[in-house]
């Protein structure tokens, strides 16, 4: 039986979609089987073959243009869950998270952008990262505040990656859910792979594609002893969750539905349960033939036992295909009907649909039509996104059998991989830093040629796919796996995973896709680039090319995104089954890119270079490294993040969410500040940035600030953003594994030994006030 | 226009359009599967690349044309021809 320190629980729900700006008016609507699909408002659909779409209407939305949709949508989730918990406020509390799913963010601020003639003022809400910023700025969440932008698996990862934070202790209270809103790049991208149905979506029955929808939901997650001292309504327990991928197809999933079922399995295992015990699936139930194929496959497989009385249901058939929302709708859906006993229909049934229907359910009762009201103990929700990412969790009104390793296992860099402006592979970044020769350009990128693809086995077929910001990370993380010698085969393909950490994803192809629709029409989206507008189809190539099929996931919060990652990695090796997590940091440069970061003022100063590149960090677990006999290049001991949320695009006032973040990261590590015997920082030429790393350095380590050892690698690499943060840990660990020579020179102390350096500091910054530490040793 | 200039087009929007090596790609080369290795991604693309270049809609059209240039510039030229 689970342990009360094991339990997650749920104590807040809230939800706005097609039908219904709040959880009761949403529920009530699915249960009588009434869709919100109809003719699509917020995109144009002139030529285009399909023209529906799943809006929310919501008058008490309209104003605050400032904030893009989305995160007006995302706030009024929020917003009903933290009042139906009960709560308003955590007061800047480090353990009070937000984690906030989407797949396309604010994209609609790109077409505004196009419109206006390039209006500064759209700039910002491009990206997915201010979504959690405004929730956290709303309710001073000081903890961890990310984004997990893994397409249609972002809402359920979310949900996995909350519970994992709370059973680590890294928090105690989350608000975690998805949002997304109708935008034209998906609407044209989904046309153009003739994935639209021209009717209202029909998942399980017709299968003629989907139908988009927009909305958020959002659900509080708190340690049970937390909810318990409150004395908090609880509605349901979390139990496990489980999350792979396919390494198969970006677009299509496998269909052997091998990594569906992994997922599923992986949920149910760490549950601690039978398959027989879960009564529902809110099921992925898109309405593509490819996906509803591989889902009753899946389902077949795994649920088709004697004795299963198993009902599923797709609530996109109502409230559409809501993208990086969906996992947290289908949740909150989900959990309704275990609390209520009652199970929202399929809709879009005919008499002859109905018969075909009962050939391919076999026992599986696929709720058509009508509710059904059936007493659940435990039901499953299922999100199966782009890029062959799965993600599955239970629900439970028991505790389950979730058990958690008893100690943390050490964790151990044992591959780097580097793609940098200043060129590509570790001998090159070495060469370069120890020649220190500043960049000379406002604006720097990094170049992948053919001898790239060539040292890393990647062919021309599968590059050619690729835009730049996937390439640029599909060659770090090939490198790194090399580096590293580890070789991905049947035997730990599901054992390895990759935490990918961004600041701003694709922007140059969101944008570059964007303008084409603008131009051109949204009846002329490119099939071949739409696939590359999506966050995590970089995390996606990479799972293809290497054949890993482990946990996979895209997070997004501003430049620390990249040492976030390190983080994240080491939490999914102590919580899943992975023995090596690749965590990286990529991010890139382009004309589109200088030009954002020019309209937002960055090179005013005249002290910041922007650039790009892709770190891949290969963390291993150390029974792996000792399974593998390999010797790695530093441990990594430590890590914390913390938030201190202020406006979006500005940092001042946050200094005391980075100083949070390092002492997290000391106790994490079981260190005090006077065991950091360096520090490898994040100052990169803006006032703003470089004061607050000062000042909070100082308040932490006091006299000595000016004794210990600094390093920055911004000088000779630039800010290439999340790349430039994880090659930050990379530089850390190169320092103490002596690859850099058995003296460095440190910013304020000129030569020190190398030997003399033992445990080094890593910290980075987001946008908004976010900060991650990380504590390296030798 | 006649087959090899409609072939010679076919290429270009190919290269462009799909990222393809122009050394790599010839009329004859297939294009699928261990040729170039184009997908079903890859093919919706071709097909709006040539209702846009050439105005024929090859929406449902069958494998066999699309095996190579040549079979592409083929159908395309047939279908300019029964448009005359």
């Amino acid at each position: 039986m689970t342990t009360d320190k094991n339990r997650c629980v749920v104590t807040g729900l809230g939800l706005i979609s097609a039908i219904g700006n709040n959880v009761s008016q949403c529920w009530q609507n699915a249960i009588n089987g009434i869709s919100g699909i109809k003719k699509a408002k917020a995109v144009d659909t002139t030529d285009c073959y399909a023209n529906l779409a799943a809006e929310v209407e919501d008058e008490s939305l309209n104003g605050e243009e400032s904030i893009n949709w989305v995160s007006r949508l995302c706030i009024k989730a929020t917003d009903e869950a933290m009042q139906d918990a009960g709560l308003s406020d955590f007061d800047n509390s480090p353990k009070a998270a937000v984690i906030m799913g989407s797949c396309v963010g604010g994209v609609s601020n790109a077409e505004k952008y196009y419109k206006s003639g390039r209006k500064a003022e759209y700039v910002s809400e491009i990206p997915i990262s201010p979504i959690a910023n405004h929730v956290a700025k709303t309710y001073h969440a000081g903890g961890v505040v990310t984004n997990i932008a893994n397409a249609c698996a972002a809402g359920t990862i979310s949900i996995a990656y909350a519970c994992d934070l709370v059973r680590s202790g890294k928090a105690e209270v989350v608000i975690v859910g998805g949002a997304d809103a109708l935008a034209s790049v998906p609407f044209a991208g989904f046309l153009s792979l003739h994935a639209l149905d021209s009717e209202p979506c029909s998942p399980f029955n017709r299968c003629g594609g989907i139908t988009l929808g927009e909305g958020a939901g959002a659900l509080i997650i708190e340690s049970y002893e937390h909810a318990a001292r409150r004395q908090a309504h609880i509605y349901c327990d979390v139990l496990g969750s489980g999350v792979s991928s396919d390494a198969h197809h970006i677009t299509a999933p496998r269909p052997d539905g091998k990594g569906q079922m992994c997922a599923i399995r992986r949920a149910i295992n760490s549950s601690g349960i039978n398959p027989s015990e879960i009564g529902y699936i809110n099921a992925h139930g898109t309405g593509t033939a490819k996906n509803d194929e591989a889902e009753f496959l899946s389902l077949h497989t795994i649920f088709d036992e004697e004795g299963s009385d198993l009902s599923v249901s797709s609530t996109k058939s109502m409230v559409g295909h809501c993208l990086g929302a969906a996992g947290a709708i289908e949740a909150v859906f989900a959990i309704k009907a275990l609390t209520e006993g009652k199970i929202p229909p399929t809709v879009g049934y005919s008499q002859e649909d109905l018969s075909r229907l009962s050939d391919r359910a076999g026992k599986l009762d696929f709720c058509p039509n009508f509710a059904r009201e059936k007493s659940l103990s435990a039901v499953m929700s299922n999100s199966f996104a782009f890029g062959g990412n799965n993600a599955s969790i239970v629900f439970s009104k028991d505790v389950g059998n979730i058990k958690t390793k008893s100690t943390r296992e050490r964790v151990f860099i044992t591959g780097i991989g580097i793609v940098s402006p200043i060129g590509n592979g570790m001998d090159n970044y070495i060469e370069k830093t120890l020649a220190e020769t500043p960049l000379e350009c406002d604006s720097n990128e990094s170049v992948i040629d053919k001898s790239d693809y060539e040292n890393c086995g990647l062919k021309n077929s599968f590059c050619r796919k690729l835009d730049k910001f996937s390439r640029l990370q599909a060659v770090s993380g090939m490198t790194a796996l090399s580096d590293a010698k580890l070789i991905i085969d049947d035997d730990n393909a599901e054992q390895t995973g990759i935490v990918v950490g961004t600041s701003d994803g694709p922007l140059s192809t969101i944008c570059d896709y964007q303008q084409d629709l603008v131009n051109k029409g949204n009846c002329s989206g490119s099939a071949f680039k739409f696939p590359n507008t999506v966050y995590n189809a970089a995390g996606g190539y990479l799972s293809i090319c290497s054949g890993i099929r482990g946990y996979n996931v895209t997070l997004t919060n501003g430049a620390q995104s990249g040492l976030e990652s390190i983080s994240y990695a080491v939490n999914v090796l102590n919580s899943g089954e992975e023995k090596a997590v690749l965590a990286t940091g990529t991010d890139e440069n382009s004309e589109i890119v200088t030009e954002l970061y020019k309209k937002s003022g960055y090179f005013d100063s005249g002290n910041f270079k922007l650039s790009d590149g892709s770190t891949t960090l290969v963390l291993e677990s150390n029974s792996s490294v000792l399974e593998r006999g390999v010797k790695p290049y530093a441990e990594v001991l430590g890590c914390g993040t913390a938030d201190c949320p202020v406006p979006f695009g500005t940092l001042s006032g946050s200094g005391k969410a980075l100083e949070n973040a390092i002492k997290l990261a000391l106790d994490d590590a079981g260190l005090i500040s006077g065991d950091i015997d360096g520090i490898v920082g994040f100052a990169n030429g803006l006032k703003e940035v470089d004061k607050i790393e000062n000042e909070a350095l100082k308040n932490t380590f006091g006299e000595r600030t000016t004794q210990i050892p600094a390093f920055n690698i911004h000088k000779v690499t630039g800010e290439g953003r999340a790349a430039t943060a994880c090659l930050s840990a990379a530089h850390a660990a190169l320092i103490l594994s002596g690859r850099l020579g058995e003296s460095v020179e440190s910013e304020n102390l000129g030569e020190v030994a190398a030997s003399r350096l033992n445990k080094l500091l890593v910290i980075s910054y987001g946008s908004g006030g976010v900060y991650t530490a990380v504590i390296i040793a030798r | 226009m006649n087959e090899q200039e409609i072939a010679t087009k076919i290429q270009k929007m190919i290269c462009e359009k799909l990222g393809v090596d122009p050394d790599e790609l010839d009329n004859d080369v297939p294009l699928f599967d261990d040729g170039i290795g184009l997908d079903s991604i890859d093919s919706l693309e071709i097909i709006a690349g040539i209702d846009e270049e050439f105005g024929v809609d090859m929406t449902g059209v069958g494998k066999e044309p699309f095996y190579n240039v040549t079979s592409l510039a083929e159908y395309v030229a047939n279908a300019l021809d029964a448009d005359k």
